[in-house]
């Protein structure tokens, strides 16, 4: 009986603790230990403040690429949590690129337990925002002093700034998003051992000399191409930033000017496919077979110009076994390099408790100290404007030549854009799997510019 | 039968009983004109809350009507109704005290007091060892005592290691609005009537039978289970059918009733004749509402099918062609390599083992590792085919040219790849199947057919083929239902953006579905389609089943 009256109660202490305890704060987490190195910012190096009771905790989350990622975006989280009165912050590291990070996210939307900030990809801000499921920070920006978006790159304010209900844009436009995290456009990364293997003129000389153009570029494909059936002159991931530079370096686009309908059969965006689908299935392709993953074969040392962008550097740079550096990409038939502005933004849970306290955090997410901090990786480039951050990404060297991405910057990139006046996943699930066809020569030109709008029209309101 | 004596306690308690169920049916059924007046709810969960309701009060109606009449199923209803109750009103108030979200606190702080329950286990076998001194009464006591000392100490550091009391002070604070006071009430309210029916006094005074108190003990030991499966299935299933009919869209809340527009949708197709081959889709099929799905020739003419729903069409014809390679490609090798297997040769356990390992390896870990292999640039299965051939070439002086197979980026291999990849993984799982079916088989048969002079092929078409029909009829089902499920493969192994490429030559019908309903947020048109492969699932096990009974494996 005795026995029996002890289990029970045991049973029902374990129980109740069980309770209280899932209903107790969490543990705040072990500080990140610091680096030895020096120059660590002062901030980081400070101890925690004890915490006051009446704290209010912000959960934010980020999509880093691998532990590296995690440990500067945790670091920044303390920096920053030091710096917040009466506020605790909470860095949930989301799943990396392959990880359905936004599947994810949405999911947790939907069952409001999102966290109250976030980083979303340029192409989703529409999508996010014309649900509602992001605030409109206008009015908190208004009433913050010293507080403008013209200290960030305007292509990607353009779209932060978009007015829902007008299509205003601006910073009078009524309406603010988010802010940008970061900003990077594409290069081609150079296997020079093959490069002088084969013969082939050095593109980083023709860049400088002004000679590096779509002539040029494939020149020293062919040449390359040439060294042997499993050696490729060019290689490339199969989505929609790749091909679409070709388009927008021929003068084209995937949308009309006004953003308002297909764009793809336009003779511009239609010259560069023609373009980018020689390399791949003309009389003499130069490229990695349209849909492979040209990663492990650059980093195999058969592939001479792989083109991607700033977040493939800290890769190249611990695993490429050659010599290697960067270029800008090619000029094209309009003039231009025709490259993206990828950006993505740090935006607010619309349902979050404390708006206020998130959009402190989101200023600070994007200070030029923190993005500093964040750029020491060499995946980012700064999203401020700035002279002195750029030369701080100058410093980040390998590759020798970061000039090229800043390059890429000047010269009138196509800042990636959400789609306000359709859904962007409806005409990128139509216009992938069509270029995907004309890619590999299921499809000729001809089929491609009569069908493809009439599809791709459908994804627009 | 004796009317059983009621005692004036019981008959107080068996009248409050029926008060409450007067009371609680008023409740439900009157409550539910406000809800339909409530302000912003889903129309499905107004629907779902009606009936709960009217069922609920219809039943707490009977339930008061049979107590009053002293009759045992009335106690029956009556628990089952304040059972129910009482969980909804107790799971309800963790929920919205936020119980469930602090499952990682749980995880954090709760390891720190394991320690302590080890000191509270030694207590008690401090306390338990005095009963080997049953003659010394004082000896016995001392150790009893001492004991409890230990448990109490061990207990108070457990909890405070824990964190209980600041968990305690938290769960106090959450108390900060009228749904917890409200939830709690309910669960008291709900505990005590189930304690007032469960009653010994109770079910005397309701002529209480053995048969009846087995019932009842039986349902509560079946509730978790029961109420699981209907809470974390059945209506999960129901409602996913409700939301068929709907726009749902979890993110942003809409769900209109839209009728049979999803399904509508999802199988309009349409043929028109083409003038030639090569006309232009647009020239012949309304392109606002259709997109070509393919080009037919019939009768030496041409003829286009356009589908309002491209992909949905193309997701089934992967699907279906998915099933009918993967299936036989991992059903037959599974059924000569259990064959092979089921010898007593020396070692024979441990390759068993080995062709069950992929069974047991994880799809995503799996899959990542064929999409090296498969690489078209540096794969080890293009590096073997041209490996092959070169020594082919070299030795016979043939010119045989590298294939340069694309497994993956090729729209008419990858399809293939994912079936080679599938069956592989699938063969090990099939063979220890059939093997458990083969040692079912009885020895003297084959002893049998050996003195008769059968030869070892004539054994196995003539006797262990139709004698497993059994296991093949259930690996050839379970096989089947598996591949028209097909998901993790593609969505790992191909890993394009948008899934199921190149050129949705992948796509399948659950990762259509999965892109609709958590990449699109488009819930209801997902519930449709998944309503539609159930169909499919549904009628090609029925027909396997029929197949099966007509004697078509026997």
């Amino acid at each position: 009986m005795l026995r029996k009256s002890i289990w029970t109660a045991l049973s029902l202490l374990l129980a109740a603790t069980l309770l209280l305890t899932a209903c107790g704060p969490k543990e705040a987490p072990a500080p990140v230990e610091e680096p030895a190195a020096t120059e660590a910012p002062a901030a980081a190096t400070e101890a925690p403040a004890p915490a006051p009771a009446e704290e209010i905790t912000i959960r934010w989350r980020t999509r880093p690429d691998n532990q590296a990622e995690i440990d500067v975006y945790q670091k920044a989280s303390d920096a920053i949590d030091a710096k917040l009165e009466g506020i605790k912050l909470v860095y949930e590291p989301g799943g990396s690129e392959s990880s359905s990070y936004q599947d994810v996210l949405k999911t947790e939307i939907a069952a409001g337990t999102a966290p109250d900030v976030f980083w979303i990809p340029g192409t989703d801000i529409a999508d996010f925002a014309s649900r509602g499921l992001i605030l409109n920070l206008n009015d908190l920006a208004a009433a913050t002093e010293g507080f403008s978006v013209d200290d960030f790159y305007p292509a990607p304010m353009a779209h932060l700034t978009h007015n829902l209900e007008t299509g205003a844009e601006g910073a009078n436009s009524g309406a603010l998003w988010g802010l940008p995290r970061d900003v990077s456009t594409f290069v081609l990364y150079l296997n020079l051992d093959l490069i002088n293997e084969a013969g082939a003129p050095d593109p980083r000389q023709l860049a400088a000399e002004g000679k590096w153009d779509w002539e040029a570029f494939k020149d020293v494909a062919t040449k390359v191409r040439a060294l042997g059936p499993d050696v490729y002159g060019y290689g490339a991931n199969a989505w929609w930033g790749p091909y679409g530079v070709w388009m927008n370096a021929a003068g084209g686009g995937f949308y009309n000017a006004d953003r308002t309908a297909c764009g793809l059969d336009s003779e511009g965006s239609i010259a560069g496919l023609a373009f980018q689908r020689d390399l791949y299935v003309g009389d003499n392709p130069v490229a990695v077979p349209y849909g492979e993953d040209s990663e492990p074969p650059f980093m195999a040392g058969r592939v001479a110009m792989f083109q991607n962008g700033r977040w493939a550097t800290p890769g190249v740079r611990a695993n490429a076994n050659f010599n290697w550096d960067a270029v800008e990409l090619p000029k094209g038939p309009s003039g231009h390099m025709g490259n993206w502005l990828f950006w993505g933004a740090y935006v607010i849970n619309a349902n979050t408790q404390h708006p206020e306290e998130a959009w402190k955090l989101l200023q600070e997410l994007t200070t030029a100290e923190t993005q500093g901090m964040i750029s020491e990786l060499g995946t980012n480039i700064p999203s401020r404007v700035s002279d002195e951050a750029i030369n701080a990404f100058l410093t980040f060297t390998p590759p020798d030549n970061n000039q090229a991405f800043i390059n890429g910057l000047m010269d009138m990139p196509t800042a990636e854009g959400p789609l306000w006046a359709g859904s962007w996943p409806e005409f990128v699930a139509v216009m992938d799997p069509a270029i995907a066809s004309l890619m590999t020569g299921k499809t000729t030109i001809d089929e491609f510019k009569a069908s493809i709008c009439a599809e791709a029209n459908k994804a627009f309101k | 039968m004796a009317k059983p004596e009621i005692d004036n306690r019981t008959h107080f308690l068996l009248r409050l009983a029926f008060v409450w169920h007067i009371a609680l049916t008023i409740g439900l059924l009157g409550g539910i004109v406000p809800l339909w007046q409530a302000g912003k709810m889903a129309v499905w969960l107004r629907l779902l809350l009606t009936i709960v309701m009217l069922t609920g009060g219809l039943a707490s109606t009977l339930a008061a009507i049979f107590i009053r009449r002293g009759e045992h199923r009335g106690r029956v209803i009556s628990l089952v109704i304040n059972y129910l109750g009482f969980l909804f009103c107790f799971l309800g108030t963790l929920h919205v005290l936020g119980v469930f979200l602090g499952i990682d606190a749980l995880a954090e702080t709760f390891p720190r007091g394991i320690p302590y329950l080890g000191g509270i286990f030694a207590g008690y076998l401090v306390s338990a060892f005095g009963d080997r001194y049953e003659n010394f009464p004082k000896r016995q006591q001392a150790f009893r005592r001492a004991g409890k000392i230990i448990m109490g100490i061990f207990g108070l550091l457990f909890l405070l290691a824990i964190r209980t009391l600041p968990g305690l002070l938290a769960l106090i604070k959450r108390y900060n609005s009228l749904p917890p006071y409200l939830l709690t009430a309910g669960a008291i309210l709900f505990g005590v009537m189930v304690w007032v029916l469960w009653r010994k006094d109770s079910a005397n005074a309701l002529k209480a039978n053995n048969a009846h108190e087995e019932m009842l003990n039986g349902l509560l030991f079946l509730s978790p289970n029961l109420l699981g499966f209907l809470l974390f299935f059945a209506a999960p299933l129901l409602l996913s059918f409700y939301f068929s009919f709907t726009n749902y869209d979890a993110t942003t809340k809409v769900s209109d009733w839209v009728g049979l527009k999803n399904y509508i949708s999802l199988l309009n197709l349409t043929i028109a004749p083409l003038s030639s081959p090569a006309q232009p889709a647009t020239e012949v099929l309304n392109t606002k509402i259709y997109d070509e799905l393919t080009r037919i020739t019939l009768f030496g003419r041409g003829f286009i099918i356009g589908a309002q729903d491209k992909l949905f069409w193309i997701a089934l014809r992967n699907t279906v062609v998915f099933c009918l390679l993967a299936v036989p490609l991992s059903v037959i090798p599974a059924l000569l390599l259990a064959n092979l297997l089921n010898s007593k040769l020396p070692g024979m356990k441990f390759f068993r083992a080995i062709y069950f390992l992929p069974s047991v390896a994880a799809v995503v870990g799996v899959a990542l590792i064929w999409q090296w292999l498969y690489n078209a640039a540096v794969g080890y299965i293009n590096y073997s085919i041209v490996s092959v051939i070169n020594f082919i070439n070299n030795i016979f002086g043939f010119a045989i040219a590298d294939p340069q197979i694309r497994w993956l980026s090729d729209t008419r291999t990858a399809l293939l790849a994912v079936v080679i990849m599938s069956a592989w993984q699938w063969i090990g799982f099939d063979t220890v199947l059939f093997l458990a079916g083969m040692q079912n088989i009885s020895k003297e048969i084959y002893e049998a057919a050996t003195v008769d002079g059968a030869s070892k092929w004539a054994q196995f078409t003539k006797i262990t083929i139709p004698l497993l029909a059994p296991t093949t009829f259930f690996v050839v089902t379970t096989a089947i239902i598996n591949a028209l499920q097909l998901f993790e493969q593609v969505y790992v192994l191909i890993n394009t953006e948008p899934p199921g490429g190149p050129a949705n030559s992948t796509i399948s019908l659950v990762l259509y579905l999965y892109v609709k309903g958590f990449q699109r947020f488009q819930q209801g048109y997902a519930s449709a389609v998944a309503w539609v492969l159930f169909v499919v699932i549904f009628s090609v096990t029925l027909l396997q089943y029929r197949r099966q009974r007509g004697g078509t494996y026997a």
